[in-house]
């Protein structure tokens, strides 16, 4: 916008400069014709113009025009020149703005992937840990049947044992218990029971001889 | 005619039977030397052992009859061979009385001329084991529980398992 204004300044100028200058040689044409027309009267004239011209746009005159040119086109360029000034700043404002917002925008979208890849990296260690778990309480109830297993067969083998071997600890306590005490004479009626039950197989066996 | 004799009770052993025997052998021989050394010839008899006793009051022998002696010797004899042997082990060693008793049963049920030679087994606990020629009879507690393992396992297990 401000490239624009400056633009428009100068071509305003070079305008008035143009028209000044095509103003000049009109009114030089416009002396020469009446000199064809008016002769000597033209002529008379053309020296008073001269005299005229060299009286009006004397030297100070020019001067003066000149530092008046150069002071409008100081003031329009010091003009432009805060123009732009506040273009410049506005510019930079703006710029700040949006660069403050592009920043803000791609450090949010970046601090959004990085959230999502620290939700991912979560999910996944959340998911690891989980398989983890997982596989610990399998391998902990495969460990509980097998030690359950271990213990059952363990306890089985001890009651087989303690069973095989059952009438000879019982057989052993009663002795360690009641052996002193129990006397043959008091198991005579138990052993003449047990020859009774047994008197048959005896009498065959003894007569079947050797 | 010959008589049917009988083992007294108190004879149990075939050692016991050896021992009458011998003992019967050595009654024979001194009579024989009374006999061919005459009359007036002093000749000691000898002292008949307590055996020998009950063998000639349970069977009415007198021994001063050559016909008696020769009898009882055959019986002896035909004992020693023919008799059956039961061996039988106790926890303990078995009392004469006790020996008597058992002695007794057996000639009443198993054979009037069973002879029964005894064993020490202390770890049968109480009862016997009992071996004839060809079999083995475990009367022993030991063996009892070993038969009726079944029913102590039956009153045990529910204890061992809530333990």
């Amino acid at each position: 916008m401000t490239i624009w204004w400056l633009a428009l300044i100068l071509g305003v100028l070079g305008s008035a400069g143009i028209g000044f200058i095509w103003l000049i040689v009109r009114i030089g044409r416009i002396s020469g014709g009446a000199k064809k027309q008016a002769g000597n009267q033209i002529e008379s004239l053309e020296k008073a113009a001269d005299e005229d011209v060299e009286h009006v746009f004397n030297t100070e005159f020019r001067e003066e025009l000149r530092n008046r040119g150069r002071l409008h086109f100081e003031k329009i360029i010091g003009e432009n020149a805060m123009f732009l000034q506040q273009d410049l700043r506005l510019t930079t404002s703006q710029l700040n703005e949006y660069m403050k917002t592009e920043i803000t925008h791609k450090l949010t979208e970046e601090f959004d992937k990085y959230e999502q890849s620290i939700m991912d990296a979560k999910q996944l260690a959340i998911e690891s840990i989980q398989k983890t778990n997982t596989a610990i309480d399998e391998q902990r109830q495969v460990l509980s049947d097998q030690v359950r297993q271990e213990i059952t067969n363990e306890k089985q083998q001890l009651l087989k044992h303690f069973e095989n071997n059952m009438a000879d600890i019982v057989n052993h306590y009663v002795l360690a218990a009641v052996g002193n005490q129990i006397d043959l004479n008091d198991q005579l009626e138990y052993i003449l029971a047990d020859l009774e039950a047994n008197k048959k197989a005896i009498i065959e066996d003894i007569q079947s001889g050797a | 005619m010959a008589r049917n004799l009988e083992l007294p009770v108190a004879v149990v052993t075939p050692v016991d039977l050896g021992r009458l025997l011998r003992e019967l052998h050595l009654i024979d021989e001194t009579l024989l030397q009374m006999q061919l050394r005459g009359a007036g010839a002093e000749v000691k008899m000898p002292k008949t052992s307590h055996l020998m006793d009950q063998m000639i009051t349970a069977n009415t022998l007198n021994l001063l009859h050559k016909a008696d002696r020769q009898e009882l010797q055959e019986f002896l004899r035909s004992v020693r061979e023919h008799a059956p042997v039961l061996h039988m082990s106790f926890s303990a060693d078995p009392s004469v009385s006790f020996m008597e008793k058992l002695t007794s049963w057996l000639r009443r049920e198993i054979d009037p001329v069973v002879l029964v030679t005894v064993g020490l087994q202390p770890n049968i606990g109480a009862g016997c084991v009992l071996r004839t020629t060809n079999k083995h009879f475990d009367l022993s507690l030991r063996e009892d529980f070993a038969k009726h393992r079944d029913l102590l396992t039956a009153k045990l297990k529910p204890e061992v398992t809530t333990a």
